[in-house]
């Protein structure tokens, strides 16, 4: 019989147990490589920018302490951003959970067009936001528009309404393709949880005298909570920073009326040349962001 | 009165027939068990009484009502499933007062009844508790709870033991036809357990293909099978089925003339192929004059041995000794039957028994009311 010798062993691992150790290491090194040069990095240059004041063109210019936060703080344009980034988010989100739960229900009953339903609901999800925003903004077009022609036909309205350039109409504008861009996310979430339901408990509630609307209530939105906790927190965050649908369809205005704090760093950044102003509002936002993020943490926390 | 009459009904699924000519008649207060192995239509039967499925034809009563197009809630039942159902995001007691709050019933009345339900099951110290923090025992109590604490005129248990281990099953056992004797109410219990349709069941309806093969008490069920199908079914091991020849005063089984009293038996028993039954602890094992067999197994389970024997054709018959017995597996042995213990089937796939002493019919005629 031969003898292994054996290294005593180091910390309490066995030479085995270290050799996994490094393997580790060396797994995971190239995804904290990519997470330091794409988010780390980043994170520390917008806080040094923020405490200069730099011309985006030339990325020349001297240091001023505190002063871009003070704008921040003090100036008009942080806050009514903020206040525009909240109306968006509250109301494309509402939409989108009420929509999207209501067609998830329906997709989940067994009708004739269940399948074709189902891939078909993805379809604004999946469309690039360019060419959505195009499309829809031939639909709102006060002149020859879609919309428009409809809701005079049917009487609803009988001048032409300036969908994109006034207010509120801009922001119901964007809500709404927000709304319509983003619901089949939940759907698809939504659904996946409906699935999982089991079905003796419809028939338990259903011996137990309840009734549809007490069948969803008590059977279905409870077993609902904790996906549309998590759906709720990932689309509040996603939706906060959108930026391309916002952008495109009104490009923050009329004026400033749908420019949310995304815009603002855009417009700060590349339209008025302040980069270190631009830094500074979007450490603001991400101050904000926080909030959510911090929120979502725990959530997946209790869950695990 | 709270009878329940299932006549006439049939049930399809497109063009999958699962139950044909479904004629039962369940007195008030008793204990019936639905029987037989998956897919013999007995969920299906319970369901239907439910009001989660609905028949194709025929007709279902609860009492004097026909309840086929009652809605679920309305039919006066409660059903306990086998995987409970309880209401997850509930407490015990929310899941317990559920059927109440459904019905109106506010306050008081219903704090009362589901201490009442409480008390019966003991369920008292874990009112406060989420379904998830309960042992699968305690569970199936909740789920007990919520089915009687309004009171409903029949019970429909769908397999409400086969989740628990074979201790908790057996204790639960006792204590559901204990709860059957103390409420007297109708209860409908489906299961594919021999021994649990056996020990709680006042008549049991044996199932299978879609059709009640015999509907009747566990002893008769046990002492007189209605065909092959309940024979083979009831009994483990299960009754032994031997094909064979009548000749006269006796069967011939492989060369083999066994004798048996033909006064005891139908007279349209003819000569020519019939099969032989005999259950496991009839059988004797000898030497010298006999059915001539060979030992393959002996399982001795502690309180007794259970012999497996097979016969010059190559048919293995089971038969059932005291653990003292000691056989050897290849050993020579001759077997003897108790005449009076011998049942003869009709040869063909689920033939019909064709002894005399009350042979029950494979379909129960309709009580007259």
């Amino acid at each position: 019989m031969t003898t292994l010798t054996t290294d005593p062993p180091r910390n309490g691992l066995s030479p085995l147990e270290r050799a996994y150790a490094r393997l580790g290491v060396v797994l995971i090194t190239p995804t904290i490589l990519v997470f330091l040069l794409v988010i780390v990095y980043p994170l520390l240059a917008a806080l040094y920018l923020s405490v200069f004041q730099i011309y985006t063109p030339t990325l020349q210019g001297g240091f001023v302490g505190a002063d871009n936060y003070i704008e921040l703080l003090t100036g008009k344009a942080f806050w009514s951003s903020l206040r525009v980034t909240i109306v968006w988010t509250v109301g494309t989100l509402t939409l989108q959970i009420v929509a999207g739960v209501g067609i998830a229900l329906l997709l989940h009953q067994n009708i004739w067009f269940r399948s074709l339903a189902r891939s078909l609901v993805l379809f604004p999800y999946f469309l690039s936001t360019v060419v959505a925003v195009l499309v829809w903004k031939w639909l709102f077009n006060d002149l020859y528009g879609a919309l428009n022609q409809g809701l005079m036909q049917l009487g609803i309205i009988d001048m032409p309404l300036d969908w994109l350039g006034s207010m509120p109409n801009a922001m119901i504008g964007v809500i709404l393709v927000g709304a319509w861009k983003y619901f089949p996310f939940v759907v698809i979430a939504v659904l996946a949880r409906l699935q999982t339901i089991p079905e003796n408990l419809y028939e338990a509630a259903r011996i137990d005298g309840a009734g549809p609307i007490a069948r969803f209530w008590d059977v279905t939105l409870p077993q609902l909570r904790s996906i549309l906790t998590v759906i709720i927190l990932l689309r509040a965050i996603w939706d906060f920073k959108e930026f391309d649908l916002l952008y495109l369809l009104t490009g923050g205005g009329p004026v400033t009326s749908t420019q949310t704090l995304s815009l603002l760093v855009y417009q700060e950044a590349f339209g008025l040349n302040q980069m270190g102003q631009a830094a500074a509002y979007s450490v603001g936002m991400m101050l904000v962001m926080l909030v959510f993020m911090v929120l979502y943490i725990r959530q997946t926390k209790e869950k695990a | 009165m709270a009878n329940v009459i299932f006549k006439d009904v049939h049930k399809r699924f497109g063009s999958f027939v699962a139950l044909e000519k479904l004629d039962l008649d369940i007195h008030d207060g008793e204990f019936v068990a639905l029987l037989g192995p998956s897919g013999c239509g007995k969920s299906t039967t319970l369901r239907m009484l439910a009001g989660l499925e609905f028949p194709t034809s025929g007709e279902i009563r609860i009492g004097d009502r026909v309840i086929n197009d009652l809605a679920p809630g309305k039919r006066d039942i409660a059903m306990v499933f086998q995987s409970y159902a309880l209401y997850p995001h509930m407490t015990v007691g929310e899941n317990i007062a559920y059927p109440l709050k459904k019905r109106g019933i506010k306050g008081k009345a219903r704090a009362e009844a589901v201490q009442k339900a409480a008390e019966l099951l003991q369920l008292e110290a874990l009112l406060d508790r989420k379904p998830k923090q309960l042992s699968g025992g305690q569970q199936q109590r909740v789920a007990l709870g919520r089915a009687l604490v309004r009171d409903p005129q029949v019970f429909l248990l769908d397999e409400p033991l086969s989740n628990l281990d074979a201790k908790l099953r057996s204790y639960m056992r006792a204590e559901l036809i204990e709860l059957h004797a103390r409420l007297g109410k109708t209860m409908v219990y489906v299961t594919h357990d021999q021994l649990e349709a056996m020990t709680m069941a006042n008549r049991i309806a044996v199932m299978h293909g879609g059709r009640v093969q015999q509907f009747d008490t566990p002893d008769a069920i046990y002492n007189r099978p209605a065909n092959r199908f309940v024979a083979g079914f009831i009994g483990t091991p299960p009754m032994n089925q031997i094909d064979g020849t009548a000749e006269g005063d006796h069967i011939v089984i492989s060369g083999h003339r066994i004798p048996f009293n033909r006064a005891d038996f139908v007279d349209s028993l003819a000569d020519g192929p019939v099969v032989l039954g005999v259950r496991p602890e009839f059988v004797a094992i000898g030497s010298g004059d006999g059915l001539p067999a060979t030992v393959r197994l002996a399982e001795n389970t502690g309180h007794e041995t259970i012999v497996t024997l097979e016969l010059p054709d190559q048919t293995r018959i089971s038969a059932r000794v005291e653990a003292a017995r000691k056989l050897d597996v290849g050993q020579k042995v001759a077997l003897r039957f108790d005449p009076a213990a011998i049942h003869l089937f009709e040869a063909s796939e689920n033939g019909t028994r064709l002894n005399l002493d009350e042979t029950p019919a494979a379909v129960i005629p309709m009580r007259a009311k």
